[in-house]
């Protein structure tokens, strides 16, 4: 789920925030604690110019992630649809849109994927790359890009390695692998890091917006 | 269904010639007609095909039909078109409507009996309670936190059993395979008997209701209670209701729907459509909206697909089994 801030989370924050260096670290505004309670799904979205929402204590993960705004995504190489090894390295040059998503085939993820595909073209137009990343194989990633028209690439993070590399925070209370969009410029940094369980769609609207405005 | 009449005086001797055999907790119909009720969005499909005979149930109720004639086989073909007979009819209909499987017994009405009878006992406690304590605040509020929690109660089970496990499942396999044939033929239950509507609700209720009643006598905690369980065990009334034509209700209770009491007709339509995900609770329906726009359910079905590897059939592409059918009349609902 994506942050749901809590009236604890404010008193527990000090704590995490000892652990970071500032320029990772979150706003402490908070927002007014009905409203985003009551908009829980508006997703928490890290980046230069927002304030945004603290997340519960069970996010303290994403305080802790290894991959955050500013910092250089680290390398992977990971098999893709077709089961070629593709490497994040190759994309350096242009803007990459990489989404963590918890599986193939489950319901937020194929709106995702299909809201992604139907968008692909004005991504391209941004001039950036589009890959989604989940713990499944590449054969059911090829099953889930054929049945769905997908144009971009699935690579297949088995074991999950890669989202822990990154610090891709899971939801409800460790049950579910979380669902985290990271934009990189062509330089590799990390410039915008959304994250939103259960809004999938979200994801595309934010990312697009970020690409198109910068 | 127009062409049937005219098949059956043309071949008398023609038994069933299209068998139904996907879900067999009741006879199933040997012919179907369309949904009727508010629960189908689908556009009337005309017959431009000629045969689905139909036989009264009643003929098929006790084995299954073997006998499958060729629809296409030439002798039973007419070179003139299907002739269009008024809607007034039907042998078939009437029988249909008198299927043994819809009716009461006297096992109905006993669990019926039983668990109303439960259900008063703790209501009376509840009242009892309260005049002598002198404090009907609390049992009345836990009366109102019943009739809500019964509603959540109720979209619950519902989505468990709409999405997980089989005819085979122990315990719940038949009320299983009962939710399945139901999506599939949502007016049947406008046909039911009362008894025969609420029984398996009614055994329930009173199994756990009776040791509440032998044990406790707090009117705070009956008050909550009564109230619950009553509504849990005439859901399948308010259910039924939902699926009824409004010109066929009584008008209170198209003002209780109305007025988000009882769980209303459109409301209950929506979740018989696909992808028949959304608004499972069918008491008031007042937890509808918000287990619906925090996908509580989709949260609890990722949880389980993740530690259990189960997926709900909310998620696949709905199968003949499930989907309601809508090839036949809407005859039986203007009945």
């Amino acid at each position: 789920m994506a942050s749901i801030p809590l009236p604890t989370a404010k008193h527990s924050l000090p704590s995490l925030l000892h652990a970071q260096t500032p320029k990772t670290l979150l706003s402490q505004k908070l927002p007014n604690l009905p409203k985003s309670f009551q908009s829980q799904f508006c997703g928490v979205k890290l980046s230069h110019s927002s304030n945004f929402a603290v997340p519960s204590s069970f996010k303290k993960s994403s305080i802790l992630a290894k991959v955050s705004k500013g910092s250089v995504a680290p390398s992977f190489s990971l098999k893709d649809q077709d089961g070629k090894t593709v490497s994040l390295s190759k994309f350096k040059g242009k803007p990459v849109v990489v989404y963590f998503y918890p599986a193939d085939e489950t319901p937020g993820c194929t709106k995702q994927a299909c809201a992604f595909r139907d968008s692909y073209e004005k991504f391209k137009k941004a001039g950036a790359e589009v890959i989604g990343i989940s713990g499944d194989d590449p054969s059911s990633h090829k099953a889930f890009a054929k049945k769905y028209r997908l144009p971009f690439t699935l690579l297949s993070d088995e074991g999950n390695k890669v989202r822990k590399d990154w610090g891709v925070p899971a939801d409800l209370f460790g049950t579910l692998p979380g669902r985290q969009t990271y934009v990189l410029d062509k330089n590799g940094v990390v410039q915008l890091i959304y994250n939103n369980q259960f809004q999938p769609e979200k994801h595309i609207d934010e990312t697009l917006k970020f690409l198109q405005s910068a | 269904m127009f062409a049937e009449v005219a098949t059956m005086s043309a071949f008398p001797h023609l038994r069933s010639l299209h068998h139904v055999n996907q879900c067999h907790y009741l006879s199933p119909p040997s012919h179907i007609y369309r949904s009727i009720t508010t629960t189908t969005t689908k556009s009337r499909r005309r017959h431009p095909e000629p045969l689905v005979v139909d036989l009264p149930w009643v003929l098929n109720t006790s084995t299954p039909a073997t006998t499958t004639i060729p629809l296409d086989d030439p002798s039973l073909q007419s070179t003139d078109p299907p002739p269009v007979l008024k809607r007034s009819t039907p042998v078939a209909t009437t029988s249909m409507l008198n299927d043994p499987s819809l009716k009461s017994k006297w096992s109905h009405r006993a669990w019926v009996a039983s668990g109303g009878t439960t259900v008063l006992v703790s209501l009376a406690k509840s009242v009892t309670g309260a005049v002598d304590s002198g404090t009907w605040l609390q049992p009345i509020l836990a009366g109102v936190v019943g009739y809500v929690l019964a509603d959540l109660g109720s979209g619950v089970y519902h989505w468990g059993i709409d999405n997980y496990g089989d005819e085979n499942t122990p315990v719940f396999g038949s009320q299983i395979e009962a939710f399945q044939g139901h999506h599939k033929w949502p007016w049947i239950i406008t046909r039911r008997q009362f008894a025969n509507n609420l029984h398996a609700l009614a055994r329930a209720v009173s199994f756990t209701v009776l040791p509440m009643d032998l044990i406790f006598n707090d009117p705070v905690l009956h008050g909550f209670v009564s109230v619950c369980s009553g509504c849990i065990m005439f859901s399948q009334q308010f259910h039924a209701w939902a699926h009824t034509t409004k010109s066929k209700l009584h008008p209170l209770v198209v003002a209780l729907q109305d007025a988000g009491v009882l769980v209303s007709r459109s409301m209950h339509g929506a979740h018989h459509r696909p992808p028949y995900d959304s608004n499972y609770c069918i008491v008031s329906g007042v937890w509808n909206e918000l287990l619906d726009t925090y996908k509580v359910f989709e949260a609890l079905e990722m949880v389980l697909f993740f530690k259990l590897g189960v997926k709900p059939r909310s998620w696949s592409e709905p199968s003949s089994n499930w989907t309601e059918e809508t090839d036949t009349s809407s005859l039986i609902a203007e009945l």
